[in-house]
């Protein structure tokens, strides 16, 4: 199991944001969180990256505690987050460097160059990040995410804002990574498209709660996706 | 070392920049119009040089001050506005060590600032007492001040996580520091001026200033109000570590 | 009766006299030397002023003052000392019977024209103030136009951050393609 998750809570100024989360991650997943706005995924996301702390509850990534050992879970883990923005000013090159001289083991030029041709940049590394279209934002953000080699990625909504190809570019990028290097992806949305394409497991997260969660193939075979989601968060709003 | 690729980080984006050198050109002209001013105008010229060493030194710290106020508040602040903080807390890299490589660059700012002036100073001063004396104590006193007023605003821009609202009280901060230049003389001597002169370190810095340029005095005399400065500096660095400590997206 | 009359008359006119010299011959006296000086902008001069006691009693708390008068035509006015004198005011705890004290009024000119210094000294146990008499001040303009060779930092500061800013922009554009 590499994230184990028990009965989390954390709310914000009287709001629950989670309610007593709980849920598993197998080695090798790609794990769709699903839900609709405001039921908490970018807050676990959050915690489970070690940038906020819950309340209670447990959280183990690969055997590490993230509240008591967060520079141990921050070495094996990394994340796009949702609204994710970039120093223009740099070029991608200098921009993945940036980001790898905050690791203990720091990439080469040449291995972030790689990183680049890998998300499909090449020939765009020295190119100032604004003058990028928001798709290649993304790539570069996926870049940017897996240069320390995690054993686990976290992706907030990662497909969020792009257009038909810029998504099935992200979709393609995630299937490799899997199958090439093995990394671990939970990535959260609210688009079930990206879920049926990617994802070998979901978790339904409503009201800060899991409602619903399991192998996508054998969820499928009591119903469609889209009429379980509803189903799951008829309270909720997509 | 984490800090140090922070700072570099935040030299290029802060001080290499279009903006960066605009403030830099500013400074210099600025200067460049009192030093003119004070050596030629037929009123102002007649001030003891050691005076206008005094005044320039002032003007100077207040900028380097300033501009440090932005620094701090843009800090945590500017990047969450910008989206690029969670990606910086994602990575290994232990907050204060961001908050230091921030610290970095803002006194990065003060020692060009201070370089700037320094031909200034040499010119303005060349001709009066205390000059290199003088250059010294604005060296370390700045580098102090720079200290503070920095780390009190990125503290509070790592709490209000408000870019607009950490720099509208940093501002406010140093216009209350910097208010007591305008009291009169008389309210300035009587006990209270005195004991607000000694509390704001700002003003103690000024005081420090006026002491050893104008009238000469030594070290002894500049004890008191350089410990309380260096017991501020202290401070802001504590209040930074705990407000980030704090931090949360 | 007439007679009585121009008596009484006397005898109130004596009166009168005798309070009126009282008044007129004050305890104290003021001079200031030099009487007359000419220098130029910029210049510190000094100017020295004599109190003396001419009564048989110590003179106590005796409070002295320089003042400066513009005098050039046109811009007749008193001159607030301000940036001329650090020390304009001084109190004299005391002077003895006949004896005096001296007091110096360091000045640095700082604008040009024709001035009058004097000197006041308030005594309270007077009625009046009493001031020295005017020493004339002739003030030459004197303008300087590179003084301390500031121009070629004032000029080439702003321009030499403005070229290195340039130079900085123009590789990392180079670089950026």
């Amino acid at each position: 199991m590499i994230i184990n998750v028990e009965n989390l809570i954390k709310s914000y100024d009287g709001h629950t944001a989670l309610d007593g989360l709980s849920f598993s991650v197998e080695e090798g997943d790609i794990f769709g969180f699903l839900g609709p706005n405001g039921a908490g995924k970018t807050t676990t996301i959050r915690i489970l990256t070690a940038i906020i702390k819950a309340d209670s509850g447990n959280v183990l990534i690969n055997g590490h505690d993230v509240f008591k050992e967060p520079l141990a879970v921050k070495k094996i883990v990394n994340a796009l987050p949702e609204s994710n923005g970039y120093y223009e000013w740099m070029t991608a090159q200098e921009y993945l460097e940036f980001f790898s001289n905050l690791y203990d083991e720091k990439q080469s030029k040449q291995e972030s160059g790689k990183l680049l041709v890998d998300v499909g940049l090449s020939g765009k590394e020295n190119h100032l990040i604004r003058s990028y279209s928001r798709g290649m934002k993304q790539r570069l953000g996926i870049a940017r995410a897996l240069i320390n080699k995690p054993k686990l990625l976290f992706l907030d909504e990662p497909t969020n804002g792009l257009d038909p190809k810029g998504r099935r570019d992200i979709h393609d990028l995630l299937i490799t990574l899997s199958r090439k290097h093995g990394t671990t992806i939970l990535f959260s949305t609210h688009l079930l498209d990206d879920v049926e394409r990617l994802c070998n497991k979901i978790a339904i997260i409503n009201y800060g709660k899991i409602v619903r969660t399991g192998e996508l193939d054998k969820m499928k075979g009591q119903g469609t996706i889209e009429d379980m989601f509803f189903l799951s968060t008829k309270e909720g709003a997509l | 070392m984490k800090s140090a690729y922070i700072m570099q980080k935040e030299i290029r984006e802060s001080i290499l920049t279009p903006k960066g050198f605009l403030w830099y050109i500013l400074t210099s002209i600025i200067l460049s119009v009192l030093s003119y001013l004070f050596l030629t105008n037929s009123e102002l010229s007649l001030l003891d040089q050691g005076e206008m060493l005094y005044l320039i030194m002032n003007f100077i710290t207040a900028l380097g001050v300033l501009i440090g106020l932005v620094f701090g508040a843009d800090a945590f602040a500017g990047e969450m506005e910008r989206g690029t903080l969670e990606a910086l807390l994602i990575s290994p890299v232990n907050k204060m060590e961001i908050a230091l490589g921030k610290l970095g660059a803002a006194l990065t700012n003060w020692g060009i600032i201070l370089a700037i002036s320094l031909p200034y100073l040499f010119v303005v001063g060349k001709r009066g007492q205390n000059l290199f004396i003088g250059i010294g104590y604005l060296a370390v006193l700045g580098t102090l001040l720079t200290i503070i007023f920095s780390a009190f605003s990125m503290g509070l821009s790592a709490r209000i996580k408000s870019m607009k609202n950490s720099l509208i009280i940093s501002f406010f901060l140093f216009l209350l520091v910097g208010s007591p230049i305008f009291l009169s003389t008389a309210l300035r001597m009587t006990w209270f001026g005195k004991f607000l002169d000694l509390i704001n370190p700002f003003a103690d810095a000024i005081n420090t200033f006026d002491s050893v340029v104008i009238d000469s005095q030594n070290f002894s005399y500049q004890a008191w109000r350089i410990a309380i400065i260096c017991g501020y500096t202290l401070l802001s660095l504590w209040f930074l570590k705990r407000s980030v400590s704090k931090l949360e997206m | 009766m007439k007679r009585a009359t121009v008596f009484l008359l006397m005898i109130l006119l004596a009166i009168a006299v005798s309070y009126t010299s009282a008044s007129a011959i004050s305890r104290i006296t003021v001079s200031i030397n030099p009487p007359s000086i000419q220098a130029n902008m910029g210049d510190k001069i000094i100017y020295a002023g004599t109190i003396t006691n001419n009564s048989d009693k110590a003179a106590d708390n005796v409070i002295a003052y320089i003042s400066l008068a513009n005098v050039t035509q046109g811009k007749e006015s008193p001159m607030d000392l301000e940036d001329w004198s650090a020390n304009k005011a001084i109190k004299v705890d005391t002077i003895p019977p006949h004896g005096t004290y001296e007091g110096k009024w360091p000045m640095r000119l700082i604008d040009s024209g024709s001035y009058v210094a004097y000197i006041t000294a308030v005594d309270k146990n007077d009625n009046a103030p009493i001031s020295s008499t005017l020493s004339h001040l002739e003030i030459q303009r004197v303008i300087r136009l590179n003084p301390n060779n500031v121009l070629p930092i004032a000029l080439g500061e702003p321009i030499l951050i403005g070229t290195v800013f340039l130079f900085i922009s123009i590789k990392r554009r180079r670089k950026n393609k």
